[in-house]
């Protein structure tokens, strides 16, 4: 089962990382979902892929009623983001899922009616949690063509998807980046190879530069806070990417 | 990561995944029987051609090659209502597959979250929505057997229609030798349809 860790509260309002499952299968890419609450609904941030379904699901409920998950933001299509999807939906079927607008046609083969998708403009949006507004921030390229980051400007939290990821080894599993130099080194293959466009990832760091981001929080790996934040932004803004070696 | 197979793909297909294979085999069956149906109406067609060269002498091969066209006639629609049934079937169990793959994740979740309220009272929606499922195919099942136990009965009288044409083809004359040839693969191939069906008829989708 994995863990439900509260990284960020003010109240009602909540980050929540879920991750690491031991009993996971060694072929399935680790992911970290993460679950905003504010005003008594929640959003879920990738939820993650059919088969660890269980393993989120009961972590989710540990701490918060999954049936008020009142949307799902996908930072973009793949299946360890969104596959899962339909078995969200059948404990609340009004639920929202925001998604680009590029796979807002792909994803309903997931599951889902017409009225589940709220597509996102390629220059992003505000999104509502019950009052608490949110920015789905543009990522194109950075994998996916049409990719969204989600930033929450209140509690300074910034979801990077995939955009910050890393293939951790086992011996080191923690939650949070303790030491960049170390760190960037499980990240860096990643990186080259998954983002494909120099030009798109320099716009992004540019963006992204300007938000005011205590927490940085991948799809994968561990999450940058503080100074680290920063760190990799610049790292990635160096980083030559879209090649096959490094 | 382990290079053992899981158990579930050892033992290979069961429930929902097993009857889409046996409808897939039952599909192939009545295709390859279609094909069949269609290669006796060309042939009741050259025997009724045959039988006008042969004259009085063949008269009543000349029936029998009628009557088998229209056997074969009634074959093919036979197999088109029950190639209907069979896409029926298919979207049934398919649609069982899905929601049985689904069950079992919901199932697994309840292990981790055994005392989720909203978790339990999903997993009873389901329940509800997969005894529906269960039970249009159940109706499924009957009527597609009752069409292959019908479609039976036409290739019996086919078979009949086969024998008596073999009869006739001896009192041919000069044609009794052709006759014969042509008769005789009228019944060889009835036959082969007769074991099609009765393949059908025994496939295990039936029992589920």
């Amino acid at each position: 089962m994995k863990t439900t860790q509260t990284i960020f509260q003010d109240g009602d309002h909540k980050w929540l990382a879920i991750v690491r499952d031991p009993a996971k299968a060694d072929f399935l890419i680790d992911t970290n979902e993460y679950l905003i609450t504010h005003g008594g609904q929640g959003m879920l941030l990738d939820p993650g892929g059919l088969e660890i379904f269980p393993a989120v699901f009961s972590a989710v409920a540990t701490e918060f009623d999954p049936s008020a998950i009142s949307a799902i933001f996908a930072s973009h299509q793949d299946p360890d983001v969104i596959s899962s999807l339909a078995l969200w939906l059948e404990f609340n079927p009004q639920l929202r899922c925001h998604v680009s607008w590029m796979w807002s046609g792909f994803i309903p083969h997931f599951g889902g009616v017409a009225s589940t998708f709220a597509p996102i403009p390629d220059e992003g949006m505000t999104i509502s949690l019950a009052g608490l507004s949110l920015q789905a921030v543009p990522a194109h390229y950075l994998h996916s063509s049409g990719n969204h980051n989600l930033y929450d400007r209140t509690a300074k939290m910034f979801f990077s998807g995939d955009i910050g990821a890393a293939l951790l080894p086992a011996d080191q599993q923690g939650l949070f980046v303790k030491d960049f130099s170390t760190h960037i080194r499980h990240a860096e293959g990643f990186h080259r190879r998954w983002m494909g466009s120099n030009e798109a990832k320099h716009q992004w760091c540019s963006r992204v530069s300007q938000l005011d981001i205590d927490m940085l929080c991948p799809q994968h790996g561990a999450i940058y806070q503080g100074e680290d934040v920063q760190r990799f932004i610049n790292w990635f803004d160096s980083l030559q990417v879209g090649v096959l070696r490094a | 990561m382990t290079d053992q197979l899981p158990d579930a793909i050892v033992a290979g297909p069961k429930g929902p995944a097993l009857d889409l294979l046996h409808i897939v085999q039952i599909n192939e069956e009545i295709k390859s029987v279609v094909a069949v149906a269609f290669k006796i109406n060309i042939m009741a067609l050259n025997a009724i051609f045959l039988a006008k060269r042969a004259g009085t002498a063949a008269l009543g091969f000349g029936v029998l090659s009628n009557e088998l066209r229209s056997f074969s006639s009634q074959l093919r629609e036979t197999m088109l209502s029950l190639n209907a049934l069979i896409h029926a079937s298919v979207d049934g169990v398919s649609a069982m597959l899905q929601d049985s793959r689904y069950n079992d994740i919901l199932e697994r979740a309840v292990v981790l979250a055994s005392k989720n309220k909203h978790l339990q009272e999903v997993i009873e929606q389901r329940e509800n929505a997969t005894d529906q499922f269960r039970s249009k195919l159940s109706g499924l099942r009957r009527a597609l057997r009752s069409s292959v136990d019908d479609a039976y009965r036409l290739v019996e009288l086919g078979g009949v229609l086969a024998k008596s044409a073999k009869i006739e083809a001896a009192y041919g004359a000069g044609f009794s030798s052709s006759l014969s040839q042509v008769s005789g693969e009228f019944d060889g191939i009835v036959e082969e349809i007769r074991t099609s069906l009765d393949t059908l008829r025994k496939s295990s989708f039936f029992r589920g």
